[in-house]
């Protein structure tokens, strides 16, 4: 028995839910927007009062970017008692499923919309974000507005990603909110793992595993590949040191401070708003931009 | 008329076979690069097809070449693998890039015996390419009279060199057509068009381009001035699909630089006194694929100027995986166009085309073209 409920616990669920800012009220607001990120692991759904963050509901996606869409809007809904979709004025859609959010006014990327979400969750002086997304990296380069310079994003292999992690917690039984303060448990720094493949990572760490070392020590190894292989790609923008990250991968410390090892540089972490929201964030705010531009019109 | 050239283009074994069929005493050559001298062959009275991928993953190759070559050049032995040009009375090829030289050679192991290899010189900015190439060009030649029994007379020569070069003004007036700010094509219709060329014999290909040019693209309006205008570059690329997704997001593509573009026909033969070497002037002036865009780089400033005439926003270039040439490219090629202003995106094909992840990267260049539109 207690084999199989060990066998139902989902190591790599990260926290899901809804939130509310407590000192906010929608009737108060003269323009209500939101943003959809339907992810290919994740979704939220933010809800912004006059371009300041007064909602969000944060889950996994479905194999439907339709139904993840109206999931996390109705998560975001619930938080708010008395507001419905229809009090909403401008929806933005943004992500993997951006096109397929069914109740969306425009689809806008998740690479501009991140650098719009940096913008509002770090201030102006942002200048390089680095999204650690669930299956994809992205590093964007951006001026004082949020507004994208450059970008550059992985190739196909969705190796290193967010979703490497969660099957790397799975692996290791270790829940994925610990898995970066476990992986410093080590005396010493451990080479990292030969490739952060999600498949080739795992038949690796069960070799390490095999061969004596350590769960903490098996994290240290891929975090720091995740790492390496993180600065691989951030360093083909122009890197500045206003460097955020956004995405499920920023809480994870084990990844951040090795990469901010190899960077040479403190990456800026002073936000209170989670860093998965950030596209979710920049396409509400989008769509506060545009609702007003289509009143001027 | 551009729905002939989509026919052919979908249906090119089925014209090479036609064709056969109405020239029996004639051949069919397929060859695998762009530097190959057509007019020889043609001058003999044969139908030279370029060999090109099918887009469709495939299963045969691995056992004939290895996974370290480029996906195009697995894809082009796998469509002579699987029997799809058994039609063909010889294969050719000029020296081209290792990759699709492992192609060919694996080819004329398994598929098709009979073979041209026409020794094109990888250094052409020398002035000993010229005479090289003409020498080559000869033995050819001579290699061609040997095999259909009789000579092959400068007036065969000239004929081919006119043909040749009408077929190439054509596609260029078509080119010149698209600076208009209501284009009256689209990239993927354009791209149709060219790659339909590389299959069919000139004569039939010049008289529906006239047809097409006069009756159907004169006047018409195929994208409008509020479409954003791009380029793409880069290595072989008839990935329709590609384009037509581009396309879909109120872009349109205005000209190109690739081997089954523009970089196929740009140039015309100039007339000389010898044919062969008025030839073989003209495949060593031609736009220059990267293998031989050395020592000095002249890609680069000939890529601005087509990006300037054709008034383009940005730039997406298109790499073969594992393709050398142009990796070797890529980082000058990016510096190149940062330098000047002209937003750039680099995109890595492979067989089949990764609509989903290509596609947010098409958008997110095409929301920094439109600035306003967010801000």
């Amino acid at each position: 028995m207690a084999e199989m409920e060990e066998q139902t616990i989902e190591y790599w669920r990260w926290d899901e839910g809804n939130w509310k800012n407590p000192d906010m009220d929608f009737k108060d607001a003269e323009i209500l927007t939101a943003g959809i990120d339907v992810g290919s692991v994740s979704s939220q759904a933010v809800i912004m009062a006059d371009g300041e963050l007064f909602a969000y509901g944060n889950t996994r996606s479905g194999y439907n970017s339709r139904d993840s869409a109206s999931n996390v809007m109705n998560m975001a809904l619930e938080a708010v008692p008395g507001l419905k979709l229809e009090d909403i004025h401008y929806v933005v859609g943004t992500g993997y499923g951006r096109v397929r959010v069914p109740f969306a006014n425009k689809a806008i990327t998740e690479i501009a919309c991140h650098a719009r979400g940096a913008n509002y969750m770090y201030g102006p002086k942002v200048r390089t974000i680095m999204d650690m997304g669930g299956q994809d990296l992205k590093a964007i380069s951006c001026d004082e507005r949020g507004k994208v310079l450059n970008f550059v994003m992985n190739e196909k292999c969705a190796a290193g990603t967010g979703r490497g992690m969660e099957v790397m917690a799975d692996l290791l039984k270790v829940p994925i909110q610990k898995v970066g303060e476990m992986s410093f448990q080590v005396e010493k720094e451990p080479p990292p793992v030969s490739t952060t493949c999600v498949l080739f990572a795992k038949t690796e760490a069960l070799g390490l595993l095999k061969n004596g070392w350590s769960v903490p020590k098996v994290l240290a190894a891929y975090c720091s590949a995740m790492a390496h292989r993180i600065y691989g790609v951030v360093k083909t923008v122009d890197v500045k040191k206003e460097f955020v990250i956004t995405g499920g991968c920023a809480k994870n410390s084990g990844i951040i401070n090795r990469l901010e090892k190899e960077l040479g540089f403190e990456i800026y972490k002073d936000t209170k708003v989670d860093t998965q929201l950030a596209g979710a964030i920049g396409a509400a705010l989008f769509g506060k931009a545009l609702y007003e531009k289509s009143k001027k019109k | 008329m551009i729905n002939d050239f989509i026919d052919v283009y979908k249906n090119r074994h089925d014209y090479a076979k036609d064709w056969k069929k109405k020239n029996p005493d004639s051949k069919v050559v397929g060859y695998m690069c762009s530097y190959f001298p057509e007019e020889l062959f043609y001058a003999a009275g044969m139908l030279p097809v370029r060999i090109l991928g099918s887009h469709e993953p495939q299963n045969v190759t691995e056992p004939y070449i290895f996974g370290m070559y480029c996906p195009f050049s697995r894809d082009v032995l796998a469509q002579g693998l699987q029997g799809h040009y058994d039609y063909l009375d010889a294969v050719s090829t000029a020296y081209p890039c290792m990759h699709l030289g492992q192609a060919f050679d694996s080819w004329t192991l398994h598929v098709t015996q009979k073979k041209f290899y026409v020794d094109m010189p990888n250094r052409v900015q020398t002035p000993y390419a010229v005479p090289f190439l003409t020498g080559r060009l000869e033995e050819t030649k001579q290699e061609i009279e040997e095999w259909i029994g009789r000579e092959i007379t400068d007036s065969d020569l000239k004929e081919a060199i006119n043909v040749y070069n009408e077929n190439r003004a054509l596609l260029r007036e078509i080119y010149e057509m698209r600076k208009a700010d209501d284009v009256p094509l689209t990239g993927t219709e354009c791209m149709y068009i060219t790659t339909a060329s590389l299959f069919m014999d000139k004569k039939d290909a010049n008289k529906l381009l006239k047809e097409t040019i006069e009756n159907e693209l004169k006047g018409r309006k195929a994208k409008t001035a509020d479409d954003t205008r791009l380029m793409v570059l880069g290595s072989e690329n008839d990935d329709i699909k590609f384009l037509n997704m581009v396309e879909e997001f109120s872009a349109v593509i205005v000209t190109d630089d690739h081997c089954t573009g523009s970089r196929y026909f740009w140039n015309p033969v100039e007339e000389q006194d010898d044919p062969i070497q008025a030839i073989a002037q003209r495949y060593i002036d031609r736009p220059l694929c990267p293998q031989r865009d050395y020592p000095e780089r002249k890609r680069l400033p000939y890529l601005l100027d087509m990006a300037r005439d054709w008034n383009v926003a940005g730039i997406i270039a298109l790499q073969q995986k594992f393709c050398d040439p142009h990796e070797l490219d890529k980082v000058a090629l990016l510096d190149w166009f940062k330098e000047n202003d002209i937003p750039t995106i680099y995109l890595e094909l492979d067989v089949t085309v990764p609509i989903g992840q290509f596609k947010i990267r098409v958008e997110a260049l095409l929301e920094r073209l439109r600035e306003d539109e967010l801000w």
